[in-house]
C-alpha cells in the first residue's frame, strides 16, 4: 500500500491549520499586544495559501503592505493604550449561534465544488498591473483617491489638540 | 487539493472574526476582528477566483485593491482610537455613546 501525501497537502494543513489557530488567538488573546502579533501571524498564513492558488503577486503584496506594515502599524500604537478585558457576556450566547450556523451554511453551499480543483499556473506580475492599468484603472484611481483621503484623515485625527 | 477546503478555512477564519465582533466592546479589539473577516474574504475571494480562467487575473487586481484599502482602513481606526484613548483613557465602545 502506497501512502504519498502531496507537499501542497502538508503545506496547504500547515498553512490552515496556522490561519485558524491565530485567528483564534486574535479573538480570545487577553493581551492586545500579542493579539496583533497573531494577526500578524495570520496574514502570513494567509500569503502561505495565496500562493498554493497561484497568486505569489497577491502574497508578496499581502506580506509587504499588509503584514509588514498595516499589522506592525496596530501593533506599535497598541504598546501605548492600555485596555481592560472588555466582554458583552449578553452577545456571547448569539454570536456562537450566527458564527456556527453560517459555518454550517457555507460548508454545506460549498459541497458542489468538493471536486473542483483551481486552475493550475501562477498569475504573473504583469498580468495584474495590465489589468489594473488598462481594464480596472477607474478603479485604481478611486482607490489612490480614498487612500490619500484616508491618509489626510488619519493625520488630521492624530494631531488633533485634546482640550484639558 | 480542492477550492472547497480553502472555502472551507476562510469561513472558519469569517465565523471566528464575527464572533469577536460581537462580543468584543474594545475598539482595538473590534479592529482586529474585522481584520480576521478581511482575511478569510480575501481568501474566499481568490479561492472562487482561481476556478474560472476568466476571473483569475481579475481576483487577483481585486485583491490588491482590497489590500491597499484594508491598509488605509487600519491607518483611520487606529487613529480613531488613539484619539479616544487620550479624549476618554479608555477603548471602550460604549462610552461613545455615553453609555
Amino acid at each position: 500500500m502506497n501512502l504519498q501525501i502531496e507537499p501542497s497537502v502538508i503545506v496547504f494543513l500547515l498553512a490552515s491549520i496556522g490561519a485558524i489557530s491565530s485567528a483564534l488567538l486574535v479573538i480570545e488573546h487577553k493581551s492586545i499586544v500579542y493579539a496583533s502579533f497573531f494577526l500578524a501571524m495570520l496574514g502570513a498564513s494567509n500569503a502561505t495559501l495565496f500562493v498554493l492558488l497561484g497568486y505569489p503577486v497577491v502574497s508578496i503584496f499581502h506580506l509587504v503592505v499588509y503584514v509588514g506594515a498595516a499589522v506592525t502599524f496596530i501593533l506599535f500604537s497598541v504598546v501605548m493604550m492600555r485596555e481592560a478585558p472588555l466582554v458583552e457576556p449578553k452577545a456571547r450566547g448569539i454570536a456562537i449561534i450566527a458564527a456556527v450556523e453560517i459555518l454550517l451554511v457555507f460548508s454545506v453551499g460549498f459541497w458542489p465544488l468538493l471536486r473542483s480543483e483551481p486552475i493550475g499556473g501562477v498569475i504573473s506580475l504583469e498580468d495584474v498591473s495590465d489589468l489594473l492599468l488598462n481594464k480596472y484603472s477607474f478603479a485604481l484611481l478611486v482607490a489612490a483617491l480614498a487612500l490619500a483621503t484616508t491618509m489626510i484623515e488619519a493625520i488630521t485625527l492624530a494631531r488633533r489638540e485634546v482640550s484639558e | 487539493m480542492t477550492a472547497y477546503w480553502f472555502l472551507l478555512t476562510s469561513v472558519a477564519m469569517f465565523c471566528i472574526g464575527l464572533y469577536g465582533l460581537l462580543t468584543r466592546r474594545s475598539l482595538i479589539r473590534m479592529l482586529l476582528s474585522a481584520e480576521v473577516i478581511f482575511n478569510g474574504a480575501l481568501l474566499a475571494l481568490l479561492s472562487t477566483a482561481s476556478l474560472s480562467p476568466a476571473f483569475r487575473p481579475a481576483g487577483g487586481a481585486l485583491a490588491l485593491l482590497a489590500i491597499s484599502l484594508a491598509a488605509a482602513e487600519i491607518g483611520v481606526i487606529v487613529s480613531v482610537a488613539i484619539l479616544m484613548f487620550r479624549l476618554r483613557k479608555s477603548l471602550d465602545v460604549y462610552e461613545l455613546r455615553g453609555e
